[in-house]
């Protein structure tokens, strides 16, 4: 589903990470950890490019998804981030209704009539419609932290993404927002390649089928024994090249 | 000297120049309002002045001013708009887009005299337009635009990246981001900017003094070549007769009217920033 090949990415003079090759398999978790600053929000924002409007910026190598080079000219970025879908750290909704939150990505493209069923169907699935569904014209903002974050994930939901990015989404979390959302995940991962980023070896462990660790620029899978090993981590071992096994 | 004598004597000075400010601007508002008020009965605002403005209301020059002040941000609201979208949304940050913005801000302060002669010179001259209210509405329009510019810009600008960042993440195009995100987030802002664009707009006087306005002689413009009445002018025109207190009169109740207008917009601005300042905050 995803790969890099010889990947490098650097903000001006200053590498990030260099000569990556690895994939991640299509429909299931992949945790990515590493210390802060190591590089783990950069990489994911490469995926859906979103570093595109940052100058200094630079890339070299490719990143495919689906087969396809996503830094080839001829990308549609627009229809790329509405396939790889991104959650961000802290919860950003926007100033409007709940409902309106939810159905923002789509608006244009689906008609009138499809929205609520739209909305309900994504609310269900992040476990928030039974919380929200007598107030979904209330403003966004009067939500809790943790029911703001899978209000972001419903959205990003709702565009009907193949790929889901998690960039510590349960940092600014309390236990029990974190876990609702850990569970989720895994009702998510039978239709959706997921890649989540944690600084946490223990919550790494335990949603991931497999566990990425990025250090000094390099990416390579955990060695140290699995709490839970599980036929794919191996089948990440023979994807990550340069790997010292 | 200490520290604290020093500290002593700014404080008098910073504490007596504000003191004089302060003093000046009641002096000149009680005496507008003194001299203006006696003036001001049930039919000024509505009826038409009579013997050369020294008697009966401002009606049609208050017109004229609300057309020039209305058309011209007509005009300047959309190109200020799109020049604000192009440099923050589409241009990339570099020297150009540094330079466009100092550029905005010495059009700002470029007293409108110059911006009445350029205007004179372009349409009243060379293009010989003549003395109308497109023309002032036009030079109206290119005067207010840098104002409408910077404000519109730091509303943009004051925009939380979030925002911009969650709409780019859920895969809106840049036209669609720009409808649903950037518009409705900066509207008071916006709001403010026309606001304060109006305000100078209506102070102006020398811009539009020979090339928009007349004196008597016509109440709504007719054509696109018509002139206006416009309070500014008649003011101008009534004070000079300093012999007849008739016309002193009025152009102090004119002037109470303009004041009030201007005060007016200044007010709508601030109730409309402060808004701006209670969403950012969300
Ligand atoms: N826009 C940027 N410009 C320059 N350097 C950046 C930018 N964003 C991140 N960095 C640098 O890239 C490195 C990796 O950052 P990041 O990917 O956010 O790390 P992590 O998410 O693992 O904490 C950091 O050293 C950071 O300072
Ligand atoms: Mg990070």
């Amino acid at each position: 589903m995803i790969r890099f090949v010889n990947f490098s990415a650097a903000f001006g003079e200053r590498n990030i990470v260099q000569d990556l090759t690895f994939s991640l398999p299509a429909n299931s978790i992949t945790a990515l950890i590493g210390a802060s600053g190591s590089g783990k929000t950069t990489l994911l924002r490469t995926l859906c490019r979103m570093n595109d409007r940052i100058k200094n910026f630079r890339i070299a190598g490719s990143v495919l998804v689906d087969g396809v080079d996503i830094y080839r000219p001829e990308t549609d970025v627009y229809a790329l981030r509405r396939k790889v879908g991104i959650i961000f750290q802290k919860p950003c909704v926007f100033p409007k209704s709940i409902f309106d939150n939810v159905i923002f990505g789509v608006r244009e493209r689906i008609s009138r009539r499809e929205q609520p069923d739209r909305v309900e169907k994504v609310l269900r699935e992040v476990f928030l419609w039974e919380e929200v569904k007598d107030r979904l014209g209330e403003k966004a903002t009067t939500l809790s932290q943790g029911q703001q974050q899978r209000l972001t994930l419903a959205r990003t939901l709702a565009v009907e993404p193949q790929v889901l990015l998690m960039d510590e989404p349960t940092s600014s979390l309390d236990p029990k927002s974190t876990a609702a959302i850990e569970r989720l995940v895994q009702s998510l991962k039978n239709r959706h390649t997921i890649l989540w980023v944690t600084h946490q070896h223990a919550q790494a462990q335990s949603i991931a089928d497999q566990v990425l660790v990025i250090e000094r620029g390099q990416v390579s899978p955990l060695r140290t024994p699995m709490a839970r090993p599980s036929t794919s981590s191996t089948q990440v071992l023979q994807n990550v090249q340069g790997c010292p096994e | 000297m200490n520290e604290i004598t020093t500290e002593k004597i700014v404080l008098a000075f910073i504490g007596g120049v504000t003191f004089l400010i302060a003093a000046l601007l009641f002096f000149i508002l009680s005496t507008l309002f003194l001299k203006g008020v006696p003036v001001l009965h049930a039919g000024f605002l509505f009826e038409e002045s009579g013997d050369f403005g020294r008697a009966g209301g401002i009606f049609y020059q208050s017109m004229g001013t609300l057309i020039l002040m209305g058309v011209a941000v007509l005009l300047s609201l959309p190109v200020a708009l799109g020049s604000v979208l192009f440099q923050t949304e589409y241009l990339e940050t570099g020297k150009f887009k540094t330079f466009l913005t100092q550029l905005t801000y010495i059009l700002n302060a470029t007293p409108t005299i110059l911006f009445g002669l350029v205007g004179y010179l372009l349409f009243g001259v060379y293009l010989d337009t003549g003395v109308s209210w497109v023309t002032g509405s036009l030079i109206l329009a290119v005067m207010i635009l840098p104002t409408l510019q910077v404000s519109i810009r730091e509303a943009v600008e004051a925009l939380p990246e979030k925002y911009r960042e969650a709409g780019m993440a859920l895969g809106l195009s840049r036209p669609t981001q720009i409808y649903r995100i950037i518009l409705p987030q900066s509207f008071y802002g916006m709001v403010t900017g026309v606001l304060l664009g109006l305000a100078r707009a209506a102070g102006e006087t020398a811009a539009i003094m020979f090339t928009a306005t007349t004196f008597s002689g016509i109440r709504l413009p007719q054509s696109f070549s018509d002139p206006v009445p416009t309070l500014q002018t008649h003011i101008l025109v009534l004070a000079q007769e300093a012999a007849n207190p008739e016309s002193i009169a009025q152009a102090w109740g004119a002037g109470l009217v303009l004041l009030g207008l201007v005060f007016l917009l200044t007010l709508m601005a601030w109730i409309f920033r402060t808004r701006v300042v209670m969403e950012s905050e969300l």
